[in-house]
């Protein structure tokens, strides 16, 4: 009963592959069981090369695991989950309008209505006037709005982001981050959000997820209570810095001084 | 004052210069297009008036005013349509039928990681030789009839077509492949919106290369079977040593060969509208 | 609301449906080194497919040849040694006329890349030539030169050249405008820069504009023989196409297939040396 308001059930997931060239056996992750209630707000922080990526994509169903189970569910009439990738994805090919129509495109949706249902979105997050351009006319942080809303269109109840501010510069990054939340409250969506900015985590979620380095594990799950809706200043307060040290105290004992493998995204 | 004056340096381009006169600044302008028609126009002249005055050897090399006196005279014969109508025959034909089968060709050998292994030897093999080396098997296979020349058009344009359109399949950015599939696409959708609009400018680029090709073809095709067509009047013009006669029929292929360039350009560049567009290249 | 039940959409690790063409994730068997394994495969898959079709009588054997009368054909041939002079002529023509064209070629572009005006001048005649297939003017050179070798060294230095001029040409503009502004910052006279930036980055075009012209540097050599010629690849190929002689054709051409790829290996070698700095694609 508890259950039925679980967005995101994750259960033992392991995930191995093996190295191409060395042929030898890695853990990507070792073990992770997640569970998120609806309307959630959680991020996943960690250092490079701990699996956050390598989680979202299993989750999407990008990937196969290796082991584990994971159970999303609807409460709505759209699809379970819809991922925010990660720099230009967009296709280069298509205008604004053609890239946030494509998920409703893909589900047989016909272009006409697909259009029309893609407009509010388009919207939302502040791109009306440019659904005719094509990704290379659009600054980093517009061409992150049209992925957001790409992903949004299709009604997901759980929206998987993927490091999605990582390439935009410092200010466009953090108007970002207030822009989702504010696009966030009112599309009252599930959100996990992979990112490896410690300040970007707590800003924006409910709880942080904490993974350790390779093999990832959870190492933490902090909740934050900080209210809400929040404003940029709050990152300069007592209990945000707060936060932050103790996540950073958690990560920085994962790293080793020089040469720890990073390499891998 | 003269201190400071010494040390500065002026920061504006002298090139633009506000006093020009309005002409200089057209010729700035139009610098490439005015210096490129002074270059043919001198070429010409040159060719023209060296003739005239014995330093060009009008025996091999005849003159412009004979070439286009050749010109005037030949289009008015009903045998010389009759050729090029041959030519452009072969070329079309075999050109179109190398566009539908090397570029699905292409698609399968692509998208099929181990059919593309498989079909690799011989791909590589053929686009190493020339392909008019086939000519001899073809004129003994179908003839020494049309059939030999499209054939040899084709074999020109299909090469240059396949090989770029299966690099193009196989280079598809993993990303937008997994954000298809993220958002669920069905196969025909991932092809027509990922795969499709990815390879068509490697297909582009093999159809301008494959262009070349066929022209070689029916050229060569005509050359070596000498039937109809234009390259038959190459060749006759040559064992008469009618230089002014061969000239037209060469600059004839130069001519197809500019315009069906630009025309490709243009299909190219209609396909490439979503990519900001760079510096032309030739 | 009681018992919204969860959708399970995934369990364990379910095979994935859809596939990328660019990655064996799922990798239910892997092959060491796919592409040689199934290079071997397909290359002998086809032959024994020819030879079957051919010995059970599905296709005339003197038409189609064979895998096995070719290789009968190769050993009367190198045995008497009647091919080894096609084979030196061919190849002789083909080396002096390409050097011709690098030596001349190259040095040229770059000029051309440096004086802009120079290069306007020219460039409606490169292009021209260009996009003329250059074989259509192999019969003025074979009138001008006559049969011999000479004729042949003109029509393959004239293929090579116009390729390699266009694309040292294209190389020589091709500087990245930062790397130019680094060296003007600095203060680096003309030939420095030319030196130091323009000439680095244009050798990636040189050497694509190197494989080009070779290719069609053979073109000219078959083509120069098929039409006049009394020894040579070409010819031994157009001669063996008249007596009806399939093996011996299929022979010249499977030459010719082995030289084109010995030549882009060759390419590729004296590519590598140059582009050590820059990382590996892959």
């Amino acid at each position: 009963m508890a259950e039925s308001t679980l967005a995101l059930r994750a259960r033992g997931v392991r995930m191995e592959y093996r190295d191409r060239s060395t042929r030898e056996r890695l853990v990507a992750i070792e073990r992770m069981d997640l569970d998120i209630p609806h309307g959630e707000f959680v991020a996943i922080v960690g250092p490079s090369g701990c699996g956050k990526s390598t989680f979202l994509k299993i989750v999407d169903g990008l990937l196969p695991a290796t082991d584990g189970e994971i159970e999303t569910g609807g409460l709505g009439k759209g699809p379970d989950h819809a991922m925010v990738f990660q720099d230009s994805s967009l296709f280069p090919w298509y205008t604004v309008m053609g890239n946030v129509s494509y998920g409703l495109v893909c589900q047989g949706v016909r272009a006409k209505e697909a259009h029309e249902r893609a407009m509010p979105l388009i919207r939302l997050v502040g791109l009306e006037g440019f659904e005719g351009k094509y990704p290379y006319q659009l600054s980093g942080g517009m061409q992150q709005r049209a992925n957001l809303a790409r992903a949004l269109t299709v009604d997901p109840e759980l929206l998987l982001m993927d490091e999605p501010f990582a390439a935009l510069d410092a200010q466009t990054r953090e108007i970002m981050q207030v822009e989702l939340l504010r696009i966030w409250s009112q599309a009252q969506k599930t959100v996990i959000f992979v990112t490896h900015q410690i300040d970007e985590a707590i800003f924006l979620s409910d709880r942080v997820v904490v993974m350790s380095a390779r093999p990832g594990r959870i190492l933490a799950d902090i909740s934050i209570d900080l209210g809400r809706p929040r404003a940029l200043d709050l990152k300069r307060t007592a209990a945000f810095t707060a936060y932050e040290d103790q996540v950073w105290k958690l990560i920085e004992n994962q790293l080793t001084p020089v040469g720890q493998g990073s390499a891998q995204g | 004052m003269t201190a400071a004056s010494q040390a500065m340096r002026p920061v504006r381009n002298p090139r633009d210069r506000q006093h020009h006169s309005p002409l200089v600044r057209w010729y700035r302008r139009n610098e490439r297009l005015i210096l490129g028609l002074v270059g043919i126009a001198g070429f010409l002249g040159f060719w023209e008036f060296g003739a005239r005055a014995g330093l060009v050897d009008t025996f091999f090399f005849s003159q412009p005013t004979a070439i286009a006196a050749a010109a005037v005279n030949e289009v008015q014969l009903p045998r010389f349509w009759g050729d090029v109508q041959a030519s452009v025959f072969e070329f079309l034909v075999g050109f179109l039928l190398a566009i539908v089968t090397a570029v699905p060709l292409g698609i399968i050998f692509g998208w099929y990681r181990r059919l593309s292994y498989m079909a690799n030897p011989w791909l590589n093999l053929f686009n190493s030789l020339p392909r008019i080396a086939l000519l001899p098997l073809l004129v003994l296979w179908v003839g020494l009839g049309v059939e030999s020349k499209i054939a040899v058009v084709f074999l020109g344009a299909f090469f240059s077509i396949i090989i770029p359109t299966v690099q193009g399949v196989r280079t598809v950015d993993r990303r937008f492949l997994d954000v298809a599939q993220s958002f669920g696409a069905s196969q025909g959708r991932l092809f027509r919106s990922v795969v499709a609009p990815a390879t068509v400018p490697f297909i582009a680029t093999g159809l301008r290369l494959g262009l070349g090709r066929a022209l070689i073809g029916v050229v060569v095709g005509e050359l070596y079977a000498q039937t109809t067509g234009l390259g038959v009047i190459i060749i006759k013009a040559s064992n008469n040593i009618q230089p002014d006669r061969m000239f037209f029929a060469i600059f004839i292929f130069t001519f197809a060969g500019v315009v069906g360039v630009q025309a490709l350009r243009r299909v190219e560049h209609y396909f490439d509208r979503w990519r900001p567009s760079l510096e032309e290249q030739p | 609301m009681m018992s919204q039940a969860l959708r399970r959409t995934r369990q364990g690790h379910p095979p994935s449906k859809r596939r990328h063409p660019n990655a064996d994730q799922g990798a239910r068997f892997t092959v060491p080194n796919e592409p040689l394994v199934y290079g071997v495969i397909g290359f002998i898959l086809v032959l024994v497919l020819w030879e079957v079709v051919v010995d059970v009588g599905l296709a005339k054997a003197s038409l189609l040849s064979s895998p096995t009368r070719i290789w009968t054909a190769a050993v009367a041939d190198f045995g008497s040694g009647v091919i080894w002079p096609q084979i030196s002529t061919s190849l002789l023509e083909w080396i002096v006329g390409f050097v011709l064209a690098i030596v001349v070629g190259i040095p040229v572009g770059l000029a051309l890349g440096q004086v802009q005006r120079l290069e306007f001048l020219v460039e409606p005649w490169i292009y021209g030539l260009y996009a003329t297939p250059s074989v259509a003017l192999a019969p003025l050179l074979i009138l001008i030169f006559g049969v011999g070798v000479e004729a042949k060294f003109a029509i393959v230095f004239l293929e090579g050249v116009i390729t390699l001029l266009i694309s040292t040409i294209a190389g020589s503009h091709a500087a990245d405008r930062r790397h130019m502004e680094i060296a003007q910052s600095f203060g680096a006279s003309r030939s420095l820069t030319f030196r130091s930036v323009t000439l680095p980055s244009s050798v990636p075009f040189i050497i694509t504009g190197l494989r080009i012209a070779a290719g069609r540097a053979l073109v000219g050599v078959i083509v120069a023989e098929f039409i006049a010629a009394n020894v040579g690849l070409g010819f031994y190929i157009s001669l063996n196409g008249t007596t009806l002689n399939s093996s011996r054709v299929m022979l010249g051409i499977l030459l010719l297939g082995v030289f084109g790829i010995a030549v882009g290996q060759l390419i590729q070698r004296v590519e590598r040396r140059f582009e050590r700095w820059r990382p590996a694609i892959h």
